[in-house]
């Protein structure tokens, strides 16, 4: 071998030992660089693909058009006067909860965002979403928490990392994303976490540290509980699909609420109102 | 010159990969397993390439497998006050930059055969390719198990073997797609003036 390749090779080895080395932080600060040089061909390949998808579904007559306009306004108004409903109760609820002296809960402000990829690993939850921190979007390191990513369905999961422009989501269908969590109608409280390599059709969910002889039903709604500071209280996770007891606790297996294969539209939980 | 072009042709390759893998749905009927193109281009190149060109597409592959699926785990949180949190640790679950020592120690093992490569040997960029996809998704799994070894043991099952295996059988297929793309334009490119090969 000659000599000016052992002298290559050797800085290769150097630089990827350097990366070896390198803390959480800068580590993180090279991804968003990279995830900030991809971003242009994720967005123009999102563009592509929704774009292809669109073939053929987007062929709407005006009549259909009317009509759906029609009933989108109808719903419109109806969701705006429950919420309207909702908001009074919450005011109604945080007044009683001040009164307990329990800390008054808050409705939450959202940034909405769009998926630009999914999945792209073979051992990883995560997908792609179209906003960054410019946009307000926190991954933990701005001297905050993690933000929580939600869908209208449920729970999505929460920012890993935020670039300008982009941001890495880790899935609660993660391994690695633990949610603090309680079973609707119960006093049955778990961590939810994914399953490392999720065999085939729907993902599932483990929730675990249940008590042995917990009587879960399935069908029964799994909320966040708000503990450990990243994900707020209430919101859906999934309901129960089985229960079975193991030597020390009982396990739940969840069905998620949000079918992560076809969510699109997301909003992100900048804070509380 | 000519290596030049193809180098860069290799290195713009290898950056457009990774842009086109998140499209690409995982095979339903191979449990899920993934499609790489990236090792279909290193391997490919490690294997026509001189040393110092190989070394720069390991370095490119390394960075980029390693940073665009960085994975952050966050340990926990501490309140500062009633209402400013704070995230105590977070780590990297994979030591990111150990694919760039993966990359030039398979980058080297294609070096070892390049002379049969160059010679007319057109199955071994695929068996190379295979090799280092299913070795690089064997080792983060084998890293990943030993990180979140847990009461249960070591995690095993079929579906594991499936997305460790299938995307090298990919990976081998398509890099021989490659070598015949490459051998026609080759043959395009030269025609009547063939240049002896220098080993």
């Amino acid at each position: 071998m000659r000599k000016v390749n052992i002298i290559l090779a050797s800085v290769v080895v150097l630089f990827g030992i350097a990366f070896m080395l390198l803390g959480t932080n800068t580590a993180q600060k090279v991804q968003r660089s990279i995830m900030g040089m991809m971003s242009p061909f994720l967005r123009t390949g999102s563009a592509v693909q929704q774009g292809l998808g669109a073939v053929g579904k987007g062929l709407k007559s005006l009549d259909e058009l009317e009509e759906d306009n029609k009933r989108l306004t109808k719903e419109n108004m109806e969701l705006r006067a429950a919420n309207e409903m909702l908001r009074n109760t919450q005011d109604e609820n945080n007044r009683l909860r001040e009164a307990l002296d329990y800390r008054t809960r808050s409705l939450f402000r959202l940034i909405p965002t769009e998926v630009l990829t999914r999945d792209a690993s073979t051992w990883w939850n995560s997908v792609v979403i179209n906003r960054g921190f410019e946009d307000g979007v926190d991954d933990g390191t701005q001297g905050g928490v993690p933000m929580t990513v939600i869908s209208d369905q449920g729970l999505v999961g929460k920012i890993m990392t935020a670039s300008k422009n982009d941001s890495a989501v880790m899935l609660i269908t993660d391994e690695t994303c633990k949610v603090g969590a309680y079973v609707e109608g119960t006093r049955e409280k778990g961590i939810v976490s994914g399953i490392r390599v999720q065999e085939g059709g729907k993902p599932e969910l483990h929730m675990s540290f249940l008590s042995k002889h917990a009587d879960l039903k399935p069908g029964q709604k799994v909320y966040t509980e708000g503990v450990g500071a990243v994900f707020p209280a209430g919101l859906l996770i999934g309901t129960v699909k089985s229960f079975k007891s193991r030597e020390l606790d009982g396990e739940a297996i969840i069905e998620p609420a949000v079918d992560f294969s076809t969510m699109s539209d997301l909003f992100v939980i900048s804070g509380a109102k | 010159m000519k290596l030049v072009w193809i180098t860069l042709a290799l290195v713009v390759a290898i950056f457009l990969s990774f842009a086109i893998e998140p499209f690409i749905s995982p095979i339903a009927s191979a449990e899920g397993a993934r499609v790489y193109l990236m090792p279909v281009f290193f391997c490919f190149g490690a294997c026509v390439l001189p040393f110092p060109c190989m070394l720069i597409l390991a370095l490119e592959a390394g960075i980029l497998s390693d940073f665009s699926i960085l994975h952050i785990v966050h340990h926990a949180t501490e309140a500062i006050d009633s209402d400013t949190l704070q995230t105590i640790s977070s780590s990297v679950e994979i030591p990111s930059g150990w694919s760039i020592l993966f990359y030039l120690a398979f980058g080297s093992i294609c070096q070892g055969v390049r002379p049969l490569v160059l010679r007319g040997h057109w199955w071994l960029p695929a068996l190379l390719s295979a090799l280092t996809t299913m070795t690089h998704l064997a080792i983060q799994f084998v890293i990943i198990t030993m990180h979140r070894f847990t009461q249960d043991g070591l995690f095993w099952s079929e579906t594991v073997a499936w997305r460790i295996v299938a995307p090298g059988l990919i990976a081998s297929l398509l890099t021989l797609v490659l070598v015949v793309i490459a051998t026609i334009a080759e043959n395009l490119f030269t025609v009547g003036r063939r240049p002896e090969r220098d080993f």
